[in-house]
């Protein structure tokens, strides 16, 4: 063993990571050699007097309750064959499918009964994915399953009258999630506001509640009041718009339930009368439906999932100013904004899903550069919030869709390379 | 007679949908985790809220989760990003307070509160001496410290930490170098020694940021 090798492996024998035989190959080397004793003493003494560091600590009681009742939640989901936040449908809807997916019309939604002996019809409708949705709610029509039964063949479609209230139970995994995230991004801005002259941020009890509309704030204020020119003038300007529905022109009630899904606080008195009963789809249960897009464009991409985090409309409980239509490519300027506030702010969660968006409209507006470079912000940013196989789907679909924007993929693999989490470790290696 | 089942399997069964095993890995890591983001941060509260986020992230991957790498080794990067993204934040905040007057200025992120840190259970001098060695740790840049952390509180060998922090393993080892080096300079300008580490640390003594 020489010199090198030797001050190369002290540390490894100090920690105990060498086998037998190279542990005392060096142990025998120090023994001859002062400099080497000279390090390892040191090196000994100063783990010494660390060792109080070693000592572990235990996190305060209650700690584990909301991460049990999330595991639990989400076991439960995943044993039912859904992934995903639920949304629970209680009552008698024809196509039950569609009307669930009309509550939160992204993602793929699978609805079927969980029990049929139930004398009240309970559906699961998972909203796909990871990305996951903003909100679970639960709808709830006074009906029996019996009557549902008897009623599925002609009345059930005509007994639309929902009530939409959030879960509120904080077992959801999504919602514990985004408390998780708020409160950081709570913290973070509330130490900025106190710091700055004119604050940037709204109070953080505000912002845990709605931080979403929170971090949009600026924008609020005009975007209401454009909607109601919009709401009372009847035409379609150009309004930014923050749910992505970006369809064109769309009377404003059929965007309600996209908004009072992503509201995770509305009001539990909060009524949707249901538009008609939609043309499209199939009856089935099991059928994946996204009504609300569906209703007014027939083919999105599964991307549609991520639209989950896209900020809630601000007036919420206010369904008819939810969605307002406009060019593809100016509402993507608008959600590049909030996307890079929200990645100013750490917020990278959300950033993500935004700048996701924003490469939505890019591509509507036949932007490829830009929807590429949305793309890989997103890939940055879901590296940064930890979410590495969201990150490297995102990755992979810019390489798919995007292949000749080398630029922005190459920026993607770059974020990735950083925050990969370990490939297949090699367990052994060859000298 | 029943084996003890090992982070992994643990966790396949919670993806079958058995959330005992969930539980049992939670109490498991609950504490290193903890731990290791308390020594990290140097931040109680904040500390169990990066802990409980990065569970709720494992939660929310596991039903994904290939047994590609340990668990350990997920639970702890996740944990490390986010204690990485919240040293960012921190840092900017930091340069912002220097420009702030007065009050605005915050002093450093050690849980002071007297009492909490002792546990009898433990003897005198280590709990006394904690937050000194504490106050030493976060004079470290985050690179070293996280390093520092991770193999000597966490355990987890060089080769794994250099995997979670992208970097090569001679790169970690160098860097536990320069930390073990810090930190003896700062235990050292502390007024600790390994003779005076038994003893009571002068009250009040304060690191400066390296």
């Amino acid at each position: 063993m020489t010199h090198a090798e030797s001050q190369d492996l002290l540390l490894d024998l100090a920690y105990g990571e060498l086998d037998a035989q190279r542990a005392a190959e060096v142990a025998s080397h120090v023994e001859g050699c002062a400099e080497c004793r000279k390090e390892k003493a040191a090196l000994e003494e100063t783990r010494r007097m660390a060792a109080p560091l070693r000592e572990l600590e235990e996190p305060s009681p209650g700690f584990d309750d909301r991460i049990l009742a999330a595991a639990r939640a989400q076991a439960q989901l995943e044993h039912d064959g859904n992934v995903g936040q639920v949304i629970e449908v209680t009552g008698s809807v024809r196509p039950l499918g569609l009307e669930a997916a009309r509550v939160d019309a992204h993602g793929p939604v699978k609805a079927r009964p969980t029990r049929r002996d139930r004398p009240r019809w309970v559906v699961r409708a998972a909203l796909g994915g990871s990305a996951a949705a903003a909100a679970a709610l639960a709808l709830v029509v006074g009906n029996t399953m019996e009557a549902r039964r008897n009623a599925e063949k002609a009345k059930a479609a005509r007994s639309e009258e929902y009530a939409i209230r959030p879960q509120t139970a904080p077992q959801s995994l999504d919602s514990a999630l985004r408390d998780a995230e708020a409160k950081r991004d709570a913290d973070h801005l509330e130490t900025l506001r106190m710091k700055t002259a004119q604050p940037p941020a709204p109070p953080p009890a505000a912002l845990e509640k709605e931080k979403v509309a929170q971090l949009r704030a600026p924008e609020h204020k005009t975007l209401k009041k454009a909607r109601t020119k919009y709401a009372s003038e009847g035409s379609g300007g150009e309004l930014p718009k923050i749910a992505l529905g970006d369809a064109p022109a769309l009377p404003p009630e059929n965007d309600v339930t996209r908004g009072q899904a992503r509201a995770p606080n509305a009001p539990a008195s909060a009524e949707v009368a249901s538009a008609a009963p939609s043309a499209a789809g199939s009856g089935s249960a099991q059928a994946p439906g996204r009504v609300a897009e569906a209703s007014t464009e027939s083919a999105k991409s599964a991307r549609d999932e991520r639209v989950d985090a896209v900020p809630a409309a601000p007036t919420r409980g206010r369904p008819a100013e939810v969605g307002v239509a406009v060019s593809p490519g100016f509402a993507a300027g608008g959600v590049e904004a909030s996307a890079q506030q929200a990645r100013h702010a750490g917020n990278y969660a959300l950033a993500a899903s935004l700048y996701r968006n924003a490469a939505d409209l890019r591509q509507r507006a036949k932007d490829v550069g830009g929807a590429a470079w949305n793309l890989a912000h997103a890939v940055e940013c879901l590296s940064a919030a930890g979410q590495f196989d969201e990150a490297r789907r995102v990755r992979d679909e810019l390489a798919r869709t995007y292949p000749s924007e080398t630029t922005a993929l190459s920026a993607a693999r770059r974020a990735l390379r950083e925050v990969d989490p370990p490939s297949a470790a090699p367990v052994q290696e060859n000298p | 007679m029943a084996q003890e089942r090992t982070d992994e399997e643990l966790l396949a069964a919670y993806q079958q949908g058995d959330p005992r095993s969930f539980e049992d890995l939670l109490l498991r890591h609950r504490a290193p985790l903890f731990t290791f983001l308390l020594r990290m941060l140097g931040n109680r509260e904040r500390a169990e809220d990066l802990a409980q986020e990065t569970f709720l992230r494992i939660v929310k991957g596991a039903q994904a989760w290939e047994h590609r790498a340990r668990f350990q080794t997920w639970l702890f990067t996740i944990a490390r990003n986010l204690c990485v993204d919240q040293s960012r934040r921190d840092r900017f905040r930091r340069a912002d307070s220097l420009d702030a007057e007065g009050p605005g200025d915050e002093p450093p992120m050690v849980d002071s509160v007297p009492g909490q840190e002792i546990d009898p259970s433990r003897g005198a001098e280590s709990a006394l001496l904690r937050p000194v060695l504490q106050r030493a740790l976060l004079s470290l840049p985050t690179e070293q410290r996280e390093v520092f952390v991770l193999r000597e509180q966490a355990g987890v060998p060089f080769r794994e930490i250099a995997e979670m922090v992208g970097v090569n393993e001679n790169t970690v080892k160098s860097r536990m170098r320069y930390a073990l080096e810090g930190l003896r300079k700062a235990l050292a300008a502390a007024g600790v020694s390994e003779e005076t580490a038994a003893e009571e640390p002068a009250p009040g003594v304060r690191l400066g940021r390296a």
